[in-house]
């Protein structure tokens, strides 16, 4: 995975961060690209700049600087040298590359009317590596599995930046499509049609619409489509058993998710918060939880490499919900 | 008898000689021409189609004839295989299939100049630069078209005409 993500970068960058050592690079998670600035790399919640000779310091002062040339050149490589068709892209601050690394990018805004209408000068990449991990969400799905519908409960999974919510939801997604549920009850359970809406096509990473992720056999996934837009397209043409999305807070957002839940079918959601308390800061979250659309939220905190959740009732759930919850490692 | 067999093959070659030299005139034309349909073709493709740039090349070079496809479809071959700029992939593309093509100078300077910019900036800008680059190549066509009628007859007799002055002095 990460070796089809330096292909892409050019070649200066990409040797300097093959010749790192094989325990960070197997827990690489960032690789911080700034214009004539020190090049960082983050793993497993620690960082560290790379020197000329691709080798970790501490001290920004030894840190190999990329310059203009080599910025313009990974800018053209990750835009598949189309930065023209990137628009929709520049303007919310990220491209995704096959494989489904986010590329954050930061520069300056070109305003129009206000609004943000693109980026220029880019001068900062944020490279983020997409993780599959198989399994993620075993120790969680009994906590979250509906036992009446033999299916899952409308779930928020809340976290900071970082904390391994879309690789989470992912593999959520993958058993649920599989049927391969963990608990000893729910043998027989069938798999369940997905329906994902991928915004960033983060989740399942489609290249020309076929998913580079396994999210299951009965997994459709809308790519590159506006969160609420998608899911009131999924519900009327795919007939999905669960939706799933990425990371919603905008307000339409919170609109189709009631609609779906009306239409009976559970939405398992990410957003960005800290915690439960913290999400309902934001109004259209907050309104959802307070509906009682969301029957669980998972909070999610990660300790060096591991990730500890701990699943809470929703305040206002419709049903009663069981006592669940008690932190686990997953 | 001999004689009259050389005779031949001198006025032969003369003529083909001639006509050949004309051909090349109506070629330089005709693949400016074909160019400037490529570059049309790829202004579609960039500003309604938000086509990605290799993909955009290869739609634009299939429905060109050779030697020009070779072009756009060799750069899109250079960008696909990664490590090339668009700047680099066509200039080293054109280096490969000028010789195969009728055309000269300020065609190749356009086109060199157009990979410069092709694939960097916004809808508008690239939309821009393909239309600089079309009004050069077209004012090229103009140019090519009149030398193609001035210097195409004249080359024709040219060569018919020479042949028959040696094969003269040769009898």
């Amino acid at each position: 995975m990460l070796e089809g993500l330096l292909n892409l970068l050019p070649a200066e960058l990409a040797a300097r961060i093959r010749s790192l050592p094989a325990n960070v690079l197997d827990r690489l998670e960032e690789i911080r690209v700034r214009r004539d600035r020190p090049l960082e790399v983050c793993h497993a919640g620690g960082f560290a700049f790379v020197t000329a000779d691709g080798a970790l310091s501490a001290d920004p002062a030894d840190g190999w600087r990329p310059d203009a040339e080599l910025c313009a050149r990974l800018l053209e490589r990750i835009t598949d040298h189309s930065l023209y068709a990137m628009e929709e892209e520049l303007r919310r601050g990220y491209v995704t590359v096959p494989g489904g690394h986010r590329i954050g990018l930061a520069g300056r805004t070109v305003l129009e009317g206000g609004a943000v209408r693109g980026l220029r000068d880019i001068g900062a990449f944020n490279i983020r590596i997409a993780r599959d991990v198989r399994g993620a969400a075993r120790r969680l799905l009994p906590h979250i599995a509906d036992r009446a519908g033999r299916s899952l409960l409308s779930t928020l999974i809340v976290a900071p930046p970082q904390q391994g919510k879309t690789t989470l939801l992912r593999d959520i997604i993958r058993a649920v499509s599989y049927g391969d549920w963990p608990m000893p009850e729910a043998r027989g359970w069938p798999g369940r049609k997905v329906g994902v809406v991928d915004e960033r096509s983060e989740i399942a990473a489609c290249v020309r619409g076929v998913p580079v992720f396994d999210v299951g056999p009965r997994t459709d996934v809308l790519d590159a489509c506006p969160k609420a837009e998608g899911m009131m397209m999924l519900l009327r043409s795919m007939s999905p058993e669960l939706l799933a999305a990425d990371e919603i807070g905008r307000p339409e957002d919170a609109d189709a998710i009631r609609e779906a839940a009306h239409a009976g079918v559970p939405v398992i959601a990410t957003a960005h918060a800290r915690d439960l308390e913290d999400a309902r800061g934001r109004s259209a979250i907050r309104r959802l939880i307070d509906e009682g659309v969301f029957a669980a939220v998972v909070e999610l905190r990660r300790i060096g490499a591991e990730v500890l959740f701990r699943v809470r009732p929703a305040p206002a759930a419709r049903e009663p919900t069981r006592q669940a919850g008690g932190a686990g490692a997953c | 008898m001999l004689k009259l067999a050389g005779a031949i093959l001198v006025l032969l070659s003369g003529t083909l000689i001639g006509f050949r030299q004309a051909a090349r005139y109506a070629e330089r034309t005709a693949q400016i021409r074909q160019m400037l349909h490529v570059l049309q073709r790829l202004e579609t493709e960039i500003g309604f189609g938000h086509t990605p740039l290799p993909d955009a090349l290869e739609r634009a070079a299939a429905g060109a004839a050779e030697p020009v496809a070779a072009i756009f479809r060799r750069t899109a071959a250079r960008l696909r295989a990664g490590g090339a700029a668009v700047r680099e992939a066509l200039r080293a593309a054109v280096d490969e299939s000028w010789s195969r093509t009728a055309m000269r100078e300020p065609e190749r300077t356009a086109i060199v100049r157009l990979g410069d910019a092709l694939g960097i900036s916004d809808r508008e800008d690239q939309i821009r630069h393909l239309r600089l680059a079309s009004a050069q190549l077209a004012a090229e066509e103009a140019g090519a078209r009149d030398e193609q009628a001035r210097y195409g007859k004249m080359w024709r007799s040219l060569g018919f005409m020479a042949a028959l002055l040696v094969v003269i002095l040769m009898l």
